[in-house]
């Protein structure tokens, strides 16, 4: 395709090492969103343990695993965004020259990142809510709601800004006339990534072993 | 695509059905959605973005009142539920058992018994999909782990790759039929139905579809023949059995926790996560890196699954905001037609709406609505849960839009349009609605079990 | 009530939980609904829903209310509680064995419980109860005192109080999953409305069930405060005739369901007409002088102390106001 034009103009590389910064600082989160899960599953056997053999219960497994949930997927958005995890449909995109393909995939993030701003708008209007209502769980530790609700919409707010950093790259990178570039910021994965990524989990298990055969 | 041809007039059918109490029909408008539908999904745009913006249109066309302000509870209820946290552990079981090699374990060991039928390796995919299903409750968890175990297996293979990701993806979408499964656990929680008789009741239908499965296959084998692997000794096929063995005690693990009267099926999932755990130190393969890495896996699947079902809540809140599932159900109720007519038109509802509704939201929305209807027609509760989990794996199944084919072609070592996973699950899919036209001649597949055991 | 002719009046409504109650089918749909259009001769029409179909947790209603999604919205006063903690005190466990004194109380505290819910835009504008919340066990209790040690499958910080004190183990389950709990053993004992137990078909796992009423899950209907003030006055004075009707009807159901749902349980087919009767009849535990004893202790000395400390003095002064004289007990001695 149109490939490599000169060199990176300035703004372009500068913008390239904010958007890297960036999904450093998103994969961190998406790594506390994961151990969170591990947590809840920990917490969640150790109320089913105390309460079948020590005769006592946490009184609050279903809402903190809730808050846990919530949490998890928030914080790990900006991450499945960088690694371009968020499911798109596709099949014509690809088809086309890079010259329609480019603005469509501006396009298709832009629409993504004007629904991330009302999410996250909404998320502190809800945090902003329960503040006014003082509002409180129902369960025996009786959490503050501004707390879990505070760090779920912190997440969204990530991804928001996530999404700008991209938008911004890409934008300039097609004013450069780097379009084909385009697809390896946002495009669906491709095989080296699939080969590397996807396949790893399965390396990991068959480490000293032999390669599978059918 | 003829899934959105279909759409085009659902979307219109529904949007009449709740429009025709009130004013004029809005055909423009209506129109207009639906061709915002067809150029986003072809231009490419984020599954979330299509879902969420086709709400806020439809909102601000049909609605009057300000959904915006109550936008943060709709995606915060959802996002905090406790029953969907069942969703993470299960996926985080799975990356587990991935990782630790189990799942690897299984699907070679069921492998060494399969690949002489005709369809060969192929058949493994279901079979071993259905094992798996007997500890995940998940469809999605279910076809990212064996569809991450068995891709390598026909990599420069002469299999068909549409074969290959159809019966994974039909594999899958046994996960929450299988017991156990969310969408018994959900639809208990709507209908107040116990989760272990509808556990029960799956039993047999589940056996019915894997069954139709490896029909399906069995065809594809003989029509396409191919060179069959060497015969194994018998005694390397004994041997291999014993590689099931840790998912079977983890099956024990989990489907005995709820039986045995220690944890409820939500909770169940959390005891997997652990025993997998234990397995994975057992094979000495349980390390920070790994379960650090099965961490950065599951909080990105759900991410995925997560800024989905923040498009779908939104959806779903306007449409039941305007009242479209409550009209089309209420049409669907006034039909003057017998009961097994009325059956059939939800059956036909629920499908189509699988076409591009989420599992989760579709029964979330229509279930408390349809279940009264159904209840008094006089239909049994746990034999419609099971007819409904069938419907929503269907809808998993159903392009365009299906969480399970999305995580298959997500992992695909080569490269291709997802219309191929699309024509690939053609045949299964086939085969599962006729599984449930079975189960509606013959209602006793699923209610005998749960008679003889109470 | 009647009403003249002039603009008609839209109003959408979320109410119980689940479409199949009788609060809905009995109440909500007669009343609220087709009898509301009726009298107004069609100016005012009501569209029903339920938590369930609007996938409603029931916790958000004072916020969906508010927010004006519907003009009127109900909930169960200790789900919403979290928001406006006030409304736990009309129902906390032990307060009002008798269904009398819980209407009572709960007419005496709207003016009180609206104060708070006005500043966030809401207006109660009618109580009711659920049929009274008693206690389910998968093995034979003769009374209270002999639930100490067992896993009680409770919802609300009262009723945890409550069970503590009395040396069980509470254990919070969502309700779905209560049933297959019973089953296998999860808890040993559950507390629900009478109704609803039966409703969930509790007696096919569960063998004994107390009379004693420890709380009503008493509900309220909400309106959205700016669209209340703003009704034409004839409306206004209308809707409020309608739903005194309303939430009267529902005390009278409460009242019948209560028991109803009690002899539904126990088999006595004859007494049983709003709830199925169990297929696997269950022994009625009758409440003992002791008992009732008992429990007006612990709600003296635990859970009234224990719900001013969430809530705040002034719902201690609150209480000592409007409620003490009713109930008989007074916070702070
Ligand atoms: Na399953
Ligand atoms: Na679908």
């Amino acid at each position: 395709m149109s490939g490599a034009v000169g060199p990176v103009p300035a703004p372009l590389r500068a913008v390239r090492a904010l958007r890297r910064a960036a999904a450093a600082v998103a994969a961190l989160m998406a790594y506390v969103a994961g151990w969170a899960y591990i947590v809840c599953a920990l917490f969640i056997t150790f109320d089913i343990v105390a309460r079948t053999f020590l005769g006592f219960s946490s009184q609050a497994t279903v809402e903190v695993t809730g808050y846990l949930l919530a949490g998890g997927i928030a914080w790990a958005l900006a991450h499945t965004l960088f690694k371009r995890a968020h499911i798109r449909v596709d099949v014509f995109v690809n088809r086309l020259p890079v010259q329609v393909r480019a603005p469509l995939h501006i396009l298709a993030l832009g629409l993504l990142s004007a629904l991330a701003v009302l999410f996250a708008w909404a998320a502190w209007e809800l945090v902003d809510e329960s503040a006014l209502f003082d509002a409180h769980d129902n369960s025996a530790l009786r959490f503050q709601m501004v707390w879990p609700q505070g760090i779920w919409a912190f997440g969204i707010s990530a991804f928001v800004l996530s999404c700008f950093v991209l938008l911004l790259e890409a934008s300039l990178a097609l004013l450069a006339g780097r379009g084909a570039s385009l697809d390896g910021l946002l495009g669906s994965r491709t095989l080296e990534d699939e080969t590397e990524e996807a396949l790893e989990a399965v390396a990991m298990a068959h480490e000293g072993e032999e390669a599978p055969r059918p | 695509m003829i899934a959105i041809v279909f759409l085009l007039g659902l979307l219109a059918v529904t949007i009449f059905a709740a429009a025709t109490t009130g004013q004029a029909l809005p055909v423009g408008e209506i129109l207009m959605l639906t061709a915002v539908f067809v150029v986003f999904f072809g231009s490419g745009v984020y599954i979330a973005a299509v879902l969420g913006v086709l709400g806020v249109l439809t909102g601000f066309l049909f609605s009057d009142r300000p959904w915006w302000a109550f936008l943060g509870q709709t995606l915060w209820g959802p996002s905090s539920n406790f029953v969907l946290v069942a969703v993470p552990l299960f996926l985080l079981m799975g990356e587990i058992l991935l990782r630790a090699g189990l799942s690897d374990r299984l699907y070679k060991a069921l492998n060494v018994w399969l690949n002489r039928m005709p369809g060969g390796l192929l058949h493994t995919n279901i079979v071993s999909c259905a094992v798996f299903s007997a500890i995940s409750g998940s469809s999605v968890a279910t076809a990212a782990t064996m569809g991450s175990v068995a891709l390598p297996y026909f990599q420069d293979t002469k299999y068909s790759q549409r074969m290959v990701l159809g019966s994974l993806a039909a594999g899958g979408a046994l996960g929450n039929l299988i017991p156990p499964g969310i969408t018994f656990i959900i639809y208990g929680l709507i209908t107040e139905t116990s989760v272990g008789a509808l556990y029960i009741a799956a039993i047999i239908p589940s056996v019915l579809v894997t069954g139709l499965f490896i029909l399906v296959i069995l065809a594809h084998g003989l029509k396409h023949p191919m060179e069959k692997p060497e015969r194994v000794p018998l005694g390397v096929k004994m041997r291999a059995l014993l590689d099931l063995v840790p998912t079977l005690l983890l099956i024990l693990l989990v489907l005995g926790s709820i039986y045995g009267g220690f944890a409820t099926p939500t909770e169940a999932a959390a005891l997997g996560v652990v025993g997998a755990a234990v397995f994975a130190a057992l094979e000495r393969r349980l390390t920070f890196r790994m379960l650090n890495a099965s961490a950065e896996a599951t909080a990105r699947n759900t991410a995925l699954l997560g800024l989905i079902l923040f498009g779908a809540y939104l959806l779903n809140y306007i449409l039941t905001l305007i009242n479209v599932p409550q009209a089309l159900a209420g049409l669907i109720a006034g039909l003057p037609i017998p009961p097994w007519g009325i059956m059939l038109c939800i059956i036909a509802l629920y499908v189509a709406l699988g076409t591009f509704m989420e599992g989760f939201s579709m029964i979330i929305t229509t279930v408390p609505v349809v279940f009264p209807i159904v209840v008094a027609l006089g239909y049994d509760p746990i034999w419609f849960g099971v007819i409904v989990t069938m419907l929503v794996e269907i809808a998993q199944i159903s392009p365009p839009d299906g969480t399970v084919m999305y995580v298959l072609q997500g992992m695909r070592s080569r490269p291709g349009p997802i219309t191929d996973v699309f024509m690939g699950v053609m045949p299964f899919l086939g085969v599962y609605l006729l599984a449930v036209a079975i189960l509606m001649i013959f209602p006793g597949l699923a209610l005998w079990l749960p008679a003889i055991m109470s | 009530p009647s009403l003249p002719a002039g603009p008609p009046v839209r109003i959408a409504a979320v109410t119980q939980p689940l479409p199949t109650q009788p609060q809905y089918t009995r109440v909500d749909v007669p009343v609220l609904r087709d009898a509301t259009a009726q009298r107004s001769n069609g100016r005012i029409q009501v569209t029903l829903s339920t938590h369930a179909e609007r996938n409603l947790a029931g916790n958000e209603i004072v916020r969906l209310v508010r927010s004006g999604q519907v003009e009127i919205g109900a909930g169960t006063l200790t789900t919403l509680s979290g928001d406006v903690p006030i409304l736990d005190g009309v129902d906390l466990a032990g307060l009002a064995p008798d269904i009398r004194d819980a209407q009572r109380i709960a007419e005496a505290i709207i003016p009180a419980a609206n104060r708070d819910l006005e500043r966030f835009g809401t207006r109660l504008v009618g109580l009711y109860p659920f049929p009274a919340q008693v206690v389910f066990c998968r093995q034979a209790f003769t009374s209270l005192s002999d639930l100490r040690g067992r896993r009680i499958r409770t919802f609300g910080n009262s009723l945890v109080d409550f069970f503590t004190t009395l040396g069980a183990q509470p254990v919070s389950i969502g309700f779905p999953e209560v049933y297959s709990a019973l089953e296998r053993g999860v808890v040993d004992c559950a507390i629900t409305g009478s109704g609803s137990g039966a409703a969930a078909r509790w007696p096919e796992v569960t063998t004994h069930i107390s009379n004693l009423p420890v709380s009503w899950a008493v509900a309220g209907y909400l309106v959205n405060l700016n669209w209340w003030n703003r009704l034409d006055p004839q409306v206004r004075a209308f809707m409020e005739a309608t739903m005194k009707e309303v939430s009267d009807k529902q005390w009278e159901l409460g009242n019948a369901a209560t028991r109803d749902g009690i002899d539904c349980n126990i088999g006595r087919t004859a007494e049983c007409r709003i709830h199925n009767v169990a297929a696997r009849p269950m022994t009625e535990v009758a409440a003992t002088d002791a008992d009732k004893a008992e429990a007006r202790r612990i709600f003296r000395e635990v859970v009234l102390p224990g719900w001013v400390r969430r809530c705040g003095a002034r719902c201690g002064e609150v209480y000592n106001e409007v409620i003490a004289p009713i109930s008989g007990v007074r916070f702070g001695g």
